[in-house]
């Protein structure tokens, strides 16, 4: 009888991990080209903006709240970018653009906690605002053109390197993703910061009382997720070699799915950005599962929103269950 | 009663209603430009741009009273239209028509709700994502070509004059805003919903079914968003399915700005309005100054940040009195 329920509890905890695999075995059978060289540095290279995005925001998440700014992020830090590159060489423009996306994080958080706003629906508001500033900052900055890459005068092979560059069977942009990776999920899981998150995402007026300064981490959180937005931007600049000032729509919301479909709970307080990872993988394998047997793009995105309810759905009645 | 109290007493008013100060001041604003702004012509063009974000904005109302929010509802418009036109076109009555749309929207509303009431998932998450479902199935339906209406009758709905030239838009908006003011403030249905978006808990152990009155505020947002739908595919003659792609963010935005709350239990028709026409008299005001449409939306961005930022300010003093 224990058994049973433990195989149960362990199905239901590893819900990501069994859509993948059936997904893999279904799309493989069907469409052998699947299981090919090719599609599997097709599949790590899709890894790149959304993986990071989705990092950034899982933190946000665990802390219950939720940052919609990330749309204008994206969309600023990469015309942002890429426009510096001619005037001051393209490490000072990489430099640029991360503490671009880390001010405009900072900026995020310093205003919540100075507005005072304490839920998650004052939160979404709020940075939906930030979100339409930016993306209107970044539209007036360009003048609403694409820049390209190929019309600068100064070299981009940092750009270049990270857009396309393979070390060994591994694209550049994934290495850097999994260096991130370990750097935030080690800064999350052993450092005091780190657990404030968690803290206060599983109960703010505990923590408070604890002694912790949660404004200070809700700043904190903020500006890590302004961070990997602009990592994420610098990485789609590099693979597209262009910046659009509207670059950066529907980030937000396939950021926020990855991050559930992980399992990490929107009420905040427990995740990790490991499961986020997974959240991405199973989204981008829909997609490129999709491609491959050949479904309609409309389709694709009636199947997105249904996935995104579902997982929110069965989260929930998992949630309910092992409690 | 000295002036000094009355003083006083204006300005916490004001204060409270920061969307009516909002639009008092763009009016005096506009006082010192020499433009179309102060002209009948105008202002009823301004009506009519409400009408559609004001309708859905009274179904959004009745969820967000109940301490929830639906983001699906710019899908749910989209969606609608998408379906009355394509069914006229396939030779289907036009009120027979409008009515499977109603309904399309009422079942959409239905699913939500049962996936937040029942379920009790976290509303604006999963209507997030019902908007992106719909979204699809509208693009599916319309191969993301906007598609004309061949029966010219449908475009009578929305584009009729009234009493000289009074669009009729503004009188299905007053009609549907007095039922939902009425309902709100006079029934034991709208003040049930008050009820619980106060205090669940409470509502729940004073015997109201709370339940069925959440499930019911979801479906008739999702109703009103299909009803908007129906009119805004009317007023274009076409469907199509870019239509609505912010609105679900921009209505609630206005409901909130309005001064209906999110934490639940605050608010009503009248202050949910009075939310969406700041944004419309706001965009208003920037195209009669001619200001170009990336500045306004930098401009609409601010006040949005702005107000909701005050508004929680204001609670957080609250809280600290308290």
């Amino acid at each position: 009888m224990e058994k049973t329920i433990n195989v149960k509890k362990i199905v239901l905890q590893n819900l990501v991990l069994l859509g993948i695999i059936v997904l893999c075995i279904v799309t493989a059978i069907v469409e052998p080209l699947f299981l090919t060289q090719d599609n599997f540095t097709n599949i790590l290279r899709q890894f790149g903006p959304l993986s990071f995005a989705a990092l950034g925001m899982t933190y946000v998440i665990i802390g219950g709240f939720i940052d919609l700014s990330v749309v204008g992020t994206i969309s600023l830090v990469g015309v942002v970018t890429l426009s510096l590159i001619d005037p001051i060489g393209q490490a000072g423009a990489l430099f640029c653009g991360l503490l671009l996306g880390t001010f405009l994080g900072f900026l995020n958080g310093v205003i919540l906690v100075k507005f005072g706003a304490m839920t998650q629906a004052e939160v979404l508001f709020i940075t939906y605002g930030m979100s339409s500033i930016f993306g209107a900052i970044a539209l007036i900055y360009t003048n609403s053109e694409t820049e390209h890459m190929s019309r600068l005068s100064n070299p981009y092979t940092i750009f270049t390197f990270i857009g396309n560059g393979k070390i060994g069977p591994f694209t550049a942009s994934i290495i850097l993703f999994v260096i991130a990776l370990i750097i935030i999920e080690w800064f999350y899981r052993k450092t005091l910061w780190g657990r404030q998150i968690a803290l206060m995402g599983g109960n703010k007026t505990a923590a408070t009382l604890c002694g912790y300064n949660m404004k200070k981490t809700l700043v904190l959180v903020y500006t890590i997720c302004g961070l990997f937005a602009a990592m994420g931007s610098i990485v789609l600049i590099s693979r597209v070699t262009t910046a659009s000032p509207v670059a950066g729509a529907g980030y937000e919301t396939d950021a926020i799915m990855s991050v559930v479909v992980g399992g990490t709970a929107l009420a905040g307080g427990t995740g990790s950005g490991i499961r986020t990872v997974l959240g991405v993988l199973l989204i981008i394998l829909l997609s490129n599962c999709m491609n491959m047997l050949g479904v309609s793009t409309y389709l694709q995105t009636i199947m997105k929103g249904l996935v995104l309810v579902i997982a929110i759905w069965l989260d929930n009645r998992k949630e309910q269950q092992i409690h | 009663m000295s002036t000094k109290s009355v003083l006083i007493k204006t300005k916490k008013i004001l204060l409270k209603q920061k969307a009516v100060l909002a639009i008092l001041a763009m009016i005096v604003l506009m006082l010192f430009f020499d433009t179309q702004f102060f002209t009948v012509y105008n202002w009823l063009n301004i009506f009519r741009s409400v009408t559609v974000q004001g309708i859905i904005a009274m179904g959004v109302t009745m969820t967000v009273l109940c301490a929830a929010c639906d983001l699906s509802v710019g899908g749910t418009m989209c969606l609608s239209g998408v379906i009355a036109v394509l069914m006229i076109n396939f030779g289907v009555p036009i009120p027979i028509a409008c009515l499977c749309a109603l309904l399309s929207g009422a079942l959409v509303g239905a699913v939500n709700g049962f996936l937040v009431v029942h379920q009790r998932t976290e509303p604006f998450i999963i209507t997030l994502g019902m908007g992106t479902l719909l979204k699809g199935i509208s693009q599916l339906l319309t191969d993301a070509h906007p598609i004309a209406c061949t029966n010219m009758s449908f475009m009578q709905i929305a584009n009729t004059k009234i009493l000289g030239q009074i669009p009729i838009l503004i009188l299905y908006m007053l009609v549907i805003f007095l039922l939902f003011f009425w309902i709100l403030r006079f029934t034991n249905y709208g003040r049930n919903c008050y009820a619980i978006g106060g205090n669940y808990e409470v509502a729940k152990y004073s015997g109201i079914n709370t339940l069925a009155i959440k499930w019911s505020a979801f479906i008739i947002s999702g109703a009103m968003a299909a009803l908007a739908g129906i009119l805004l595919s009317s007023r274009m003659n076409s469907a199509s399915s870019v239509y609505g792609d912010n609105t679900g963010m921009l209505v609630n935005c206005g409901v909130v700005i309005g001064g209906t709350s999110f934490a639940g239990g605050v608010g009503g028709a009248a202050e949910s309005f009075i939310g969406i026409f700041v944004l419309q008299l706001m965009t208003n005001c920037m195209d009669c100054l001619g200001i170009g449409s990336y500045v306004q939306e930098l401009l609409q961005g601010i006040i949005i940040v702005l107000i909701l930022g005050f508004d929680c300010y204001s609670r957080l003093k609250k809280r600290e009195h308290a």
